[in-house]
């Protein structure tokens, strides 16, 4: 009880902060629209290649953006951690009784919000590019994005508050993105690839999200895909989540 | 009756890096009284946000106890962070909120109603003088008025023992001198205030009692009175020409004289402690001309803190760099 009222205090914090300035939910809408703008049409005439036969370009293309978009979401949020312990606020909520978890667990929920809002703001302008989407499969895909974000967000939170600096942030976070993004198979399916890559990408947790993304979008709900993905998927996260709140839990030197 | 809000017995606390063990607190002892302003004064690195931190519950001790308003801050975390505030040398406030805002989320934390937070908030406005500027967001603050923000965030609770990390660094002569005041307001209020700090004017101006920490260890604990006159009664400070060439030849027989009870020296100045200055101060010049020093200036004062600090651990605060840290 007291754990959910401190997150529900901790989450109405971070809230306030995105209300009060929208423009930064505004400037992350703008690169999922220049990939739609000046990436996809690129991928019209693709129809022929192995993983684009389904005969929708846009239903394999969107949602590996939307996952990626959730992974770098949460990813990224390090370094607003690092400001939050420059400025001594983490440290004045560990010396209060606040319980560890809801620290973390408040600014989790707040990206997730703010996950969800560029998400669906996306899917809306995606459907007259040629996006079908499945009302069920795509409630089951948010669920698979929210757990992408708790994930990665509970990752940057822990390791912005391990690292205190940007400039070694920096370096983990960008080597930990582009390899998860070029291995998702979220520009071109990794049906394209060669077996070892194929192999290699299915190491990679944001691999699963975009393939149970791509069947679910389409209404392929009981698909394989879909099952890996959910029993991946939430291991993945419960491990996340518990190490980072050990993180919180830590020694503050 | 005087009550113990802290005590502290035999805290140590050590790092290991690369370059091998450091000792951050080597055996510290101290008891805080209720109601009283206590201070640590020592340079940066001494240990003294070590200690505070591991009676705040941010970090654990290696061995030793701590006990916080008759909680054990190993044992007994939550209980002290109930009954304790604390500034650190960060501050606090949170940027993008309005200070009431930051107020009220801290009460939220402590497990008070939104109404109390809000009630609290305001008397916390009132006392710190916040008025002005308490629903402005924070970027836009002053560095005084975000420290009494900060310093106001740590009384929601109202706390049994107030901690102040470091208080007025960083602060100009102005503000700090205004936040002394408010500082000396809460104890009047009967706050119990424990800061650091490596200025020795704040901590002879502003607190009852002064333990005076170097490298881990405790060197000096007590009123800063007291500890003022076991340094001697009376300082002369002499500066000379040719300082390197003659100190040593001189420094040796100022040693000598029988009425000098103690000499030290710091980069520009030598001092000498002795009982009564305005009589000795004429012996002390003729001696100066017999050894043939030509005298730059001469100044009889009474012991300061920095003083008691010289005289304990062999070095001046005044010698430290700007920010108080060891050379």
């Amino acid at each position: 009880m007291k754990t959910l009222r401190d997150t529900g205090v901790l989450f109405r914090r971070k809230m306030m902060e995105t209300l009060r300035n929208p423009i930064y939910i505004i400037m992350s809408l703008l690169s999922p629209v220049l990939y739609l703008v000046l990436f996809s049409p690129l991928l019209s005439k693709l129809t022929s290649l192995p993983g684009l036969a389904t005969g929708n370009v846009m239903n394999v293309f969107i949602p590996g953006l939307l996952v990626i978009v959730s992974f770098s979401n949460g990813l990224f949020v390090g370094y607003n951690m690092i400001d939050e312990v420059r400025n001594g606020v983490v440290e004045r909520f560990r010396v209060t009784p606040t319980s560890r978890f809801a620290i973390l667990a408040g600014r989790v929920l707040r990206d997730m919000v703010n996950t969800l809002i560029i998400v669906n703001f996306f899917t809306l302008i995606a459907i007259p590019f040629g996006f079908h989407v499945h009302p069920l499969g795509y409630i089951l895909f948010q669920l698979i994005l929210c757990m992408v974000l708790v994930t990665t967000s509970s990752f940057g939170n822990a390791i912005g508050l391990i690292l205190k600096d940007e400039d070694r942030l920096s370096p983990v976070i960008q080597g930990i993105n582009l390899p998860i993004l070029l291995l998702s198979g979220m520009l071109l399916p990794m049906e394209l690839a060669p077996r070892w890559l194929n192999n290699v990408a299915h190491l990679n947790p944001a691999y699963y999200a975009v393939e149970a993304g791509r069947v679910l979008v389409s209404g392929q709900i009981l698909n394989f895909k879909v099952g890996e993905a959910f029993i991946f998927l939430p291991l993945l996260t419960i491990l996340m989540v518990a190490w980072a709140t050990s993180v919180f839990n830590r020694d503050i030197s | 009756m005087q009550k113990n809000v802290l005590v502290v017995k035999d805290l140590k606390k050590y790092y290991y890096s690369r370059k091998g063990m450091v000792k951050a607190i080597d055996g510290v002892d101290l008891e805080v009284y209720s109601g009283e302003i206590f201070g640590f004064l020592g340079p940066n690195g001494a240990g003294k946000t070590t200690t505070l931190r591991i009676v705040t519950t941010l970090l654990t001790q290696d061995s030793g106890e701590a006990e916080v308003a008759g909680f054990d801050v190993k044992k007994e975390a939550d209980e002290v962070r109930r009954h304790i505030g604390y500034v650190s040398q960060a501050g606090g406030s949170d940027p993008p909120a309005t200070g009431r805002e930051n107020l009220i989320l801290q009460g939220r934390l402590y497990g008070m109603s939104t109404k109390d937070s809000r009630n609290r908030a305001e008397e916390l406005i009132q006392l710190l003088d916040l008025t002005e500027f308490a629903d402005r967001i924070v970027y836009t603050y002053s560095g005084g008025q975000r420290r009494r923000l900060d310093v106001a965030l740590g009384l929601m609770n109202r706390p049994t023992i107030l901690f102040l990390d470091e208080p007025t660094t960083g602060l100009d002569p102005q503000n700090r001198t205004n936040l002394w005041m408010q500082i000396r307001r809460l104890r009047e209020e009967g706050t119990t205030i424990l800061l650091t700090t490596h200025y020795m004017e704040e901590a002879d101006a502003l607190c009852d009692r002064v333990a005076i920490i170097d490298h881990g260890r405790i060197v000096a604990l007590g009123t800063p009175d007291e500890l003022k006159k076991r340094v001697a009664g009376d300082c002369i400070i002499i500066g000379i020409e040719d300082a390197e060439e003659k100190t040593s030849d001189l420094v040796a027989t100022l040693r000598d004289a029988d009425f000098i009870k103690e000499v030290q020296m710091d980069t520009s100045h030598i001092r000498l402690y002795v009982d009564d200055g305005a009589l000795t101060i004429s012996s002390v010049l003729k001696i100066l001309e017999e050894e043939g020093v030509i005298l730059k200036t001469i100044t009889l004062t009474t012991p300061s803190l920095d003083d008691v600090f010289l005289h304990e651990t062999g070095y001046s605060l005044r010698d430290l760099d700007a920010k108080g840290e060891y050379k």
